[in-house]
């Protein structure tokens, strides 16, 4: 008889399941799927922002040899789908942005559908645009719907306690406008989806989306079909980032294509139309106002934001439900007033993406925390620590923060980094001759670590069984989009059934196999589908070892699953080979299979109407600081360092870990100082790579990164959600950093070379004048 | 006010030919109806996207050995129209008489676009954000043109600085190749450098570029050529900036009246990746570091 020691994988390195296949492009994506007679299909989008249609010809299109359907909204009944019942799959009548959609063709080659395109004329009337959300809101605003008065889309409001009196209490008032900007997801792969019918009408379709049991309610009214004969495959995705939490008329449109030629078809769009027809992040206008006491108190965070809504309304005007929750719960914030106005103009429309409003949020609360630590005369990690909150306070929104480590986070940055000895450095070296300047910047930020309740139910069902060799299948609501789901869930179940990760099979593509997940957003899959994983596993461990302890008359207690076998839990010794087990257990006179299934609820609390309610079931806090050198004659800022410390929960697979923060390091790095979808008057002006500049390889700086454990008690084995706070926290770290250099604030990201150059410019002219 | 909307640009071709020879090349041009393909990384953006149609006849010329090869002779130095940026950047000869080619290359795109990236290419896209251009314009360098006249091979050779019309525009006709590149080998003395706005070190399409080129002897600048990228609509040669530091002491005197004469000179526009403002800024900051750097040798 051998022993087995116990050992743990949770912790370890594991690179994700799916990698090698990444690695070698063996890999399925949607473009790689052709089905037996799929046929391609392509959209003719407008190229004007606001105008009547005056008459759609595609007669011509028609006509074209391979062309087997042109489509237009005059072909359907219209349908109004989308988050405020305001977009429709083909437009009719009137254009309300160039992401708009006038025709759509289903033909043989895509080389065919753009030929057919090309021959498809569209007369207009145009109309006067609105672009800027305040003009917008004039009484002679031109209106993007008629029936939407005002052009007001969506509005939130908070109140806690009473400004006026926070105000009286006040030494020092901030008060300042920050503009955020638009930003797109930049997936690797472009939007894509194949539309398939059986001879039932009931519809198959293969989607990029991370939400797909949400999806299928979203999709069938926009087609009238029942969302019960929807059923969603997922296959392996070029990317995500939130962009893939909605339906897109191009969705609806493929499956029209479909119906209407009684063919699978296939729709992507080129890198243009991605850039053009793809959501944004959400830009704002956001007025803050943070009042504090001499001490550093914080008294009062006082908000108006104006929300650019665009043409129709998909998640990004619902940003504001996240940024209220930062601004009323980054630090201690006793009193907060809240007001937020999404308003329709000809522009483009923004959805969710990594951070959900809190990128918005936290770029302008931590730059005027950095402010007003410095009229305070104190250094902003003092600042930080004073209000700084600690386990079991509640916020005024009611989030509890139980398990909260930001006071440690803080430490650990500034200590790491040497940050408050270098920033005095800096700064005292800021005057001195030479271009280049050295500077350095510290932001803080919350986000919701444990699911967000926004839906009326925020869990993830899973299904284990273990066959006769001891290998096992979880099927699992939670949807894989590169964020490392797969890793977790075989770390936690080999945790579980002491089976090695590689016997374990995960699940989790097709809606008609897979039990309800509400998706992937709010960083919540480890601990949401971590927990309910774990928790089938628990289930299976348990039947597995009261057979065991059946079998070989030891109590169950005693018994423990290791390496494959049942053991002795106190010293090791092995009972019996697990797969033996089973299989006795299969085919013994009175079978059972080993078969478990568990829906997890987060203990988290939807909130009222007045938007009050412990929305998760954890929180966590990151702290970035950066170190930057600033080019003072070109404005080119480069990021040499970011040091990071964010509070984990408990690490799952570190290697997964490491890649979400340092992926959404660069990612936030693009939004603070390249990433700019310009758009003007309506129109992209830069829907290419070569104009769009995301961060490359030889910009992304050294990062140590450290992970802070506070164990949380009702993430799975401590985990909790990692993979927002880093895009969240990191932009404001770099605009304080390049304050701290050149004496400079950037209120309105990003920080460009010419934005910075322009600054430094005026200053020195404004300098020499006096 | 009524308005439609239609595309119309050709993105299917009729005929496909890869001549391996340079006489049968430009027989495949001789009628005019053909659209050259060398690296195709400008080419294959520009008709994806609809901004560039085909010609009814795609000749692919990278089979033509006669293009390839950077050699010296007779005081000269001629780059083959398919030498990549890449060999451009590798190669010891221009590492040797013309090292500011190197340097260029090194801040080119990125490595995947200059292993295929052709000279040929980026000079007959005609960019005036072409990285290679500047540098090729302080050579004084002449484009190499080929073309079939009466069944026999007529060649001629431009000075770049007369090459281009305007941005994407030059002289070369519809049935004319351009076979490579070549100048004076530098004399004895001459220093050149190449910068380019950025701040990234790849894939960055310059918002100025810029390059510097003469012999610096007893603190006096002589045979000063300067050339800049992106602030007018075609990469240009700065005549009046090149006199006015001709035979100056390089002082900081002299160099803010150059930049002065320099901005005299320009006219940049406004566009997605700069404004007047920043390119006229840049236009001062880059020549300011480029004399310096000169100066230092």
């Amino acid at each position: 008889m051998t022993s087995i020691a116990k050992k743990s994988v949770i912790g370890g390195r594991f690179p994700k399941p799916d990698s090698p296949d990444k690695a070698v492009g063996r890999t399925r994506f949607i473009n790689d799927l052709e089905l037996p007679r799929m046929l391609y299909g392509k959209i003719l989008h407008t190229d004007r922002p606001h105008a009547l249609i005056k008459s759609v010809n595609t007669e011509r299109a028609k006509t074209l040899a391979g062309v087997h359907a042109v489509l237009t909204g005059d072909d359907f009944p219209e349908v109004k789908f989308g988050i405020n019942r305001d977009n429709t799959p083909l437009k009719k009548g009137k254009v309300r942005c160039i992401r708009d959609e006038i025709a759509a063709v289903a033909a043989e080659t895509e080389e065919i559908c753009n030929a057919a395109l090309d021959l498809i004329t569209v007369e207009y009337e145009d109309l006067p645009g609105v672009f800027d959300p305040i003009e917008a809101m004039l009484a002679d605003a031109p209106l993007v719907h008629e029936d939407r008065p005002g052009n007001l889309s969506l509005a939130y409001k908070f109140d806690h306690g009473d400004i006026a009196s926070a105000e009286r209490q006040s030494d020092v008032i901030m008060d300042h406008v920050f503009n955020v900007h638009y930003v797109t997801h930049c997936c690797m792969g472009t939007s894509s989806v194949i539309a398939d019918f059986d001879t039932d009408g009931k519809l198959t379709i293969y989607t990029q989306t991370q939400y797909p049991y949400n999806y299928k309610m979203d999709l069938a009214p926009a087609l009238g079909i029942h969302p019960g004969d929807v059923r969603v495959i997922q296959p392996p995705v070029g990317g995500a980032f939130g962009s893939k939490l909605d339906v897109y008329p191009f969705e609806p449109i493929c499956v029209l294509l479909a119906k209407a030629t009684r063919r699978p078809v296939k729709l992507t769009f080129s890198r243009e139309e991605e850039f053009i027809n793809a959501p944004t992040r959400q830009p704002a206008r956001i007025h803050l106002r943070m009042g504090a006491k001499a001490d550093g108190t914080i008294t009062f965070r006082d908000v108006d934001c104006i929300l650019n809504n665009g043409a129709y309304t998909s998640w990004g005007p619902t940003t504001p439900y996240v940024m209220m929750r930062t601004f009323s719960s980054l630090y201690r914030v006793p009193v907060v007033r809240f007001r937020s106005q999404a308003v329709y103009t000809n522009n483009p429309y923004a959805g969710s993406f990594r951070g959900y409003g809190n990128v918005q949020a936290t770029y302008a609360a931590a730059i005027q925390a950095d402010m007003m630590a410095e009229a305070l005369g104190m250094n902003v990690l003092d600042f930080s620590l004073k209000n700084a909150q600690k386990s079991g306070e509640v916020s005024p929104q009611g989030s509890r923060l139980e398990d909260c480590v930001f006071t440690e986070c803080l430490a650990i940055a500034a200590e790491k980094s040497d940050f408050v000895a270098k920033q005095n450095r800096y700064q005292a070296e800021r005057n001195r001759p030479g271009r280049i300047k050295r500077g350095i910047g510290l932001a803080s930020s919350i986000h919701n670590a444990g699911g967000a309740k926004i839906h009326k139910s925020d869990g993830c069902g899973s299904i284990l069984k273990l066959d006769d060799y001891a290998r096992a299948t979880l099927i699992t609501g939670a949807s894989e989009i590169g964020q490392g789901i797969d890793a977790v869930i075989c770390q936690v179940l080999s945790e579980e059934l002491g089976i090695p990760m590689s016997d374990i099979t995960i699940v989790n593509n097709d809606s008609a196999i897979a039990p309800w997940d509400v998706g992937v957003h709010a960083s919540r899959t480890t601990f949401i589908a971590g927990n309910s994983a774990r928790r089938a596993a628990i289930k299976a461990r348990e039947q597995i070892l009261r057979a065991a302890s059946k079998q070989a008359n030891v109590p169950q207690e005693a018994l423990d699953l290791r390496e494959g076998w049942v053991v002795q839990d106190d010293n090791g010794e092995t009972v019996i080979k697990l797969d033996k087990l089973l299989r006795q257990m299969h085919f013994k006179e009175d079978p059972e299979l080993v078969m478990t299934t568990d829906y997890y609820e987060p203990p988290s609390e939807p909130e009222t109407e007045n938007h009050v309610g412990d929305m998760s079931a954890a929180y966590s806090h990151a702290v970035h600081v950066a170190e930057v050198e600033v080019d003072t004659e070109t404005g080119e800022v480069k990021v040499v360092k970011v040091t990071s410390a964010q509070d984990v929960g408990r690490i799952i697979n570190e290697m997964g870990i490491e890649a979400q923060i340092e992926g959404g390091i660069a990612m936030g790095i693009g939004y603070a100082l390249s990433e700019n979808l310009q758009i003007v008057d309506g129109l992209v002006r830069n829907p290419s790579f070569r104009d769009y500049k995301v961060m490359t390889a030889p910009e992304v700086p050294e990062m140590e990164l450290h992970f802070v454990e506070s164990h949380s008690k009702t993430g799975p084995l401590g985990a909790k959600g990692i993979a927002e706070l880093p895009t969240i926290v990191i932009a404001p770290a770099i605009a304080n950093a390049v304050h701290n250099a050149i004496g400079i604030r950037f209120l309105d990201p990003p920080l460009t070379p010419e934005k910075v150059a322009r600054a430094i410019w005026e200053r020195d002219i404004s300098v020499a004048a006096e | 006010m009524m308005a439609s909307q239609s595309k119309a640009t050709k993105n299917a071709i009729d005929d496909y030919l890869a001549p391996a020879t340079l006489s049968d090349a430009l027989g495949a041009l001789e009628d005019g109806e053909a659209t050259i393909l060398a690296g195709g990384t400008d080419l294959m953006v520009q008709t994806q996207s609809g901004r560039v149609g085909y010609k009814q006849r795609l000749v692919n010329i990278r089979r033509i050995d006669e293009l390839r090869g950077i050699s010296e002779h007779g005081g000269r130095i001629c780059i083959g129209a398919l030498v990549t940026i890449t060999e451009l950047l590798n190669n010891t000869l221009v590492a040797e008489k013309v090292p500011v080619l190197a340097a260029m290359a090194d801040k080119f795109a990125s490595n995947q676009i200059r292993n295929v990236a052709t000279v040929g290419g980026n000079i007959c896209n005609a960019s005036p954000a072409g990285d290679s251009i500047p540098p090729f314009l302080v050579l004084d360098a002449d484009v190499e043109l080929a073309c079939l006249r009466d069944g026999k091979a007529a060649t001629r050779s431009v000075p770049i600085t007369e090459f281009f019309t305007g941005p994407g525009r030059t002289v070369r006709a519809s049935n004319e190749l351009v076979t490579g590149i070549s100048f004076a080998v530098p004399q004895a003395g001459f220093i050149a450098r190449f910068i380019k706005s950025g701040p990234r070190p790849a894939l960055e399409i310059s918002a100025v570029s810029m390059a510097l080129g003469g012999v610096v002897e007893n603190d006096v600048f002589r045979s000063v050529s300067l050339s800049f990228g992106s602030v007018a609509p075609t990469a240009m040669r700065a005549r009046k900036a090149e006199t006015f530091l001709t035979g100056k002491k390089l002082d900081d005197e002299t160099i803010r009246a150059a930049v002065e004469t320099a901005l005299e000179e320009v006219s940049p526009i406004d566009d997605v990746r700069a404004s007047i403002w920043y390119r006229r800024h840049l236009v001062g900051v880059y020549l300011r570091r480029l004399v310096a750097d000169v100066v230092q040798g």
